[in-house]
């Protein structure tokens, strides 16, 4: 475990668990406690990663890893935009609106957890607390959708975790030790492998199954419509990349995928990251819930990430990191966006919205900046992410491949378009005209997140600086 | 056959056992108790693994971590189930079809 | 040896019967005689402080709350039977799938066997536990608050209208 981030785990838990004591007579405050817990975390890590002198040395003072910083960073930033979105989004009656925050600031102890483990069964551990925290998560509002979602998500995620502990038993006995640096060290080796890829591999299905990778999607858009508006952005944004895609990241560079001792393992992940960019692409063209497409366009940028942390070179690995973090910008502004046309339209559903530009030009400007970055139009951060990764496909001479993600990443502005036709632009429509934009609290965490990918679109080569530095630290 | 084989050869039927339960039921009750078959038969890896290589003081210092994760996962199982009586008044998971597309 | 193999044959059992009985009591009953089963099992394999949670936590604890669960809803549960051939189907799936497996499992399990690592395998659960699996104990300890802030969140006081 990175002692360095440890606080950033325990201060949350402890905020969480003042929250009901604290909060009893007085809800207000469980909004304020959760959020300035979460803006001097953030605040913290800022100061951490972003000073000038750390910059000026291009990031080599940062401690541990890198990545786990990077992602704690992420998961901060998620956390504080919905516990800001949901201090003004709650219902004031919402009677366990205390036991909301403790939840989401107990998932965010959590994920700080999974991203600093350096152990396969703590990194068990802390996936099923996040697990747990998200079926109460989407469940708040006591909607029937709701826990519909929530049940297949229970369904078929601790199945995955029972994958997970006999991959983690297979590797106790072949490896002898659960850490990622003995499993690290026995790849570099030349020791036949043995089991040790068998273990891994089972390991990697769970969390292949718990990243909603195809064909193990059936519950994310479920989950992910069905959930209370807020929790959704929580959830797309970060929880499940968390639960799932980071492990499979953290197995790639690991397995040492780009020198070939797991050849195989490699192959089926970048087939099933292709297939998660085909069939959610592909799904995502018909659907007419703005919430339901969102679902599924996140399934199919998850497979970019799959597919990049298949192939393992460095750069891949570089496109993947970068990849993660833009994916939690773009999906947090976009699902908050939804639950703001949720409460100032009532509905979600494309065919009943349009030209919403009109009334609530923030919430249409902010969601169209999100948008093109996810279908990676330049000079946005999702540009910079795809380029990457297509560029190492491309270099490793998968060139169907990287044709197949380019042509997919058209797909992608083709649906995008649609929905921005009928929703945001066109003639105003009799929700546009009844519903007006929704108050600055609640525009505030969308507009903060499009400046961040603005941000990151033009200073990319600062940005590239420190994830090129991650990539060389995890993978040597 | 050595002892070990014997032992996850029973362990994989019973993993078996615990998937079809929860293939083939509609109840959300008989689906978690499909899931405990599954976990009961994961805990065993663990402890056989354990006692294969002469670890098992390892093996049972990670199997009292995953009890207590069973335990509370359990009960996160069963509140929902409950919950879902008490809105929907039904254990049925198949009735669970609002949403589609 | 025999014990031993009765003991996983009692589980299988056991586990079948909970697929397959018609009531749901029945059913948390038989999932707590598989945990019992898989308890003697931990012991016999040398593992008592396994064997001691699994009975007390699992056979207990467990079983209480499916029961508990179990009979609140029964009733509903009763009025709409579900289909049994589908479960009637299980004890053949079940033998299909030992035969088959037989061929293959025992044999891919034995060279799995064969690659093991030895390890030193000193010391107490309690030393391990806090020298070792640290962590693991600060995941516990938020995984029970995750539980209780679940269940606060699940069934909120309700305020009087």
């Amino acid at each position: 475990m990175d002692k360095g981030l440890l606080a950033y785990l325990l201060i949350p838990l402890l905020s969480a668990v003042v929250i009901p004591f604290a909060a009893r007579n007085r809800p207000k405050l469980a909004d304020l406690l959760a959020n300035v817990t979460l803006l001097a975390g953030l605040v913290n890590l800022l100061w951490l990663a972003l000073r000038p002198s750390v910059i000026a040395g291009g990031f080599a003072d940062i401690p541990g890893d890198g990545f786990s910083l990077l992602l704690v960073s992420a998961v901060y930033l998620v956390g504080l935009c919905v516990t800001f979105f949901s201090a003004w989004f709650l219902d004031e009656k919402l009677p366990n609106r205390q036991a909301y925050y403790s939840l989401i600031l107990v998932s965010v102890a959590a994920m700080t957890g999974v991203v600093t483990t350096t152990d396969f069964f703590t990194l068990y551990v802390f996936i099923e607390v996040l697990a747990v925290t998200s079926f109460a998560l989407i469940t708040t509002d006591d909607s029937g959708a709701g826990l519909e979602g929530a049940l297949k998500y229970f369904f078929l995620t601790f199945p995955a975790s029972a994958l997970i502990i006999a991959g983690i038993s297979v590797l106790m006995l072949s490896l002898g030790s659960l850490s990622f640096d003995a499993l690290r060290v026995f790849m570099a080796s030349d020791i036949p492998s043995g089991p040790v890829t068998f273990g891994a591999a089972l390991i990697m299905l769970g969390f292949i199954i718990k990243a909603g990778v195809v064909p193990f999607h059936t519950w994310t858009p479920d989950a992910y419509q069905g959930a209370y508006a807020p929790v959704s952005a929580h959830l797309a944004g970060i929880v499940t990349k968390i639960s799932g895609v980071y492990a499979i990241i953290k197995l790639a560079t690991l397995l040492r995928f780009f020198d070939g001792r797991a050849q195989a393992l490699s192959g089926i992940l970048m087939f099933l990251g292709m297939l998660s960019i085909a069939v959610g692409a592909l799904a995502a063209l018909k659907q007419t819930d703005f919430k339901r497409m969102l679902a599924f366009s996140s399934i199919s940028q998850v497979g970019y990430i799959v597919l990049a942390a298949g192939l393992g070179t460095p750069l891949a690995v570089m496109g993947a990191i970068f990849h993660l973090f833009n994916h939690a910008t773009f999906k947090t502004v976009l699902f908050l966006n939804s639950a703001s046309l949720e409460k100032s339209a009532g509905t979600t559903d494309m065919e009943k919205l349009g030209g919403m530009e009109h009334s609530m030009p923030w919430t249409s400007w902010t969601s169209v900046v999100a948008l093109l970055s996810t279908a990676g139009v330049p000079p946005l951060s999702g540009f910079w992410s795809k380029l990457l990764i297509i560029l190492a496909l491309w270099e490793a001479g998968l060139k169907t491949y990287a044709v197949l993600a380019l042509l997919f990443s058209i797909v992608t502005l083709a649906y995008f378009m649609m929905m921005q036709k009928k929703v945001f632009f066109g003639r105003k429509s009799q929700a546009a005209e009844s519903s007006p934009e929704v108050s600055a609290p609640l525009l505030a965490p969308a507009v903060l997140m499009s400046a961040v990918i603005v941000a990151l679109g033009l200073l990319f080569p600062y940005f590239y600086t420190y994830v090129k530095m991650v990539a060389e630290r995890i993978i040597l | 056959m050595s002892v070990f084989a014997f032992d996850w050869y029973m362990i994989a039927l019973l993993l078996f056992a615990g998937f079809y339960c929860m293939l083939a039921s509609r109840s959300i009750v008989r689906q978690l108790i499909g899931l405990e078959i599954v976990s009961k038969a994961a805990m065993l890896t663990v402890i056989s693994a354990g006692a294969l290589t002469a670890n098992l003081v390892f093996a049972q210092a990670l199997l009292i971590t995953m009890i207590v994760i069973e335990v509370v996962v359990v009960a996160a199982g069963l509140a929902l189930l409950v919950k879902n009586f008490r809105v929907k008044g039904s254990a049925d998971i198949w009735k669970l079809d609002s949403l589609k597309g | 040896m025999i014990y031993h193999a009765l003991l996983f044959a009692a589980a299988v059992v056991f586990a079948m019967w909970a697929v397959m009985a018609r009531r749901l009591l029945t059913s948390a009953i038989m999932l707590a005689l598989v945990s019992v089963t898989v308890s003697l099992i931990f012991f016999n394999l040398g593992a008592p402080w396994a064997g001691v949670f699994e009975l007390s936590v699992c056979a207990g604890l467990i079983t209480v709350l499916f029961v508990g669960a179990v009979s609140l809803i029964r009733h509903e549960d009763e009025k709409h039977p579900e289909s049994r051939a589908r479960f009637y189907a299980l004890p053949l799936a079940l033998a299909a799938f030992a035969i088959a497996a037989w061929f293959y499992l025992p044999e891919f399990f034995d060279a799995l066997a064969g690659w093991r690592r030895m390890a030193s395998g000193g010391g107490t659960i309690g030393l391990a536990l806090w020298d070792l699996r640290r962590p693991d104990l600060l995941g516990q300890v938020l995984m029970l608050a995750a539980g209780v802030f679940v269940i606060k969140s699940v069934f909120p006081r309700r305020t009087e209208k």
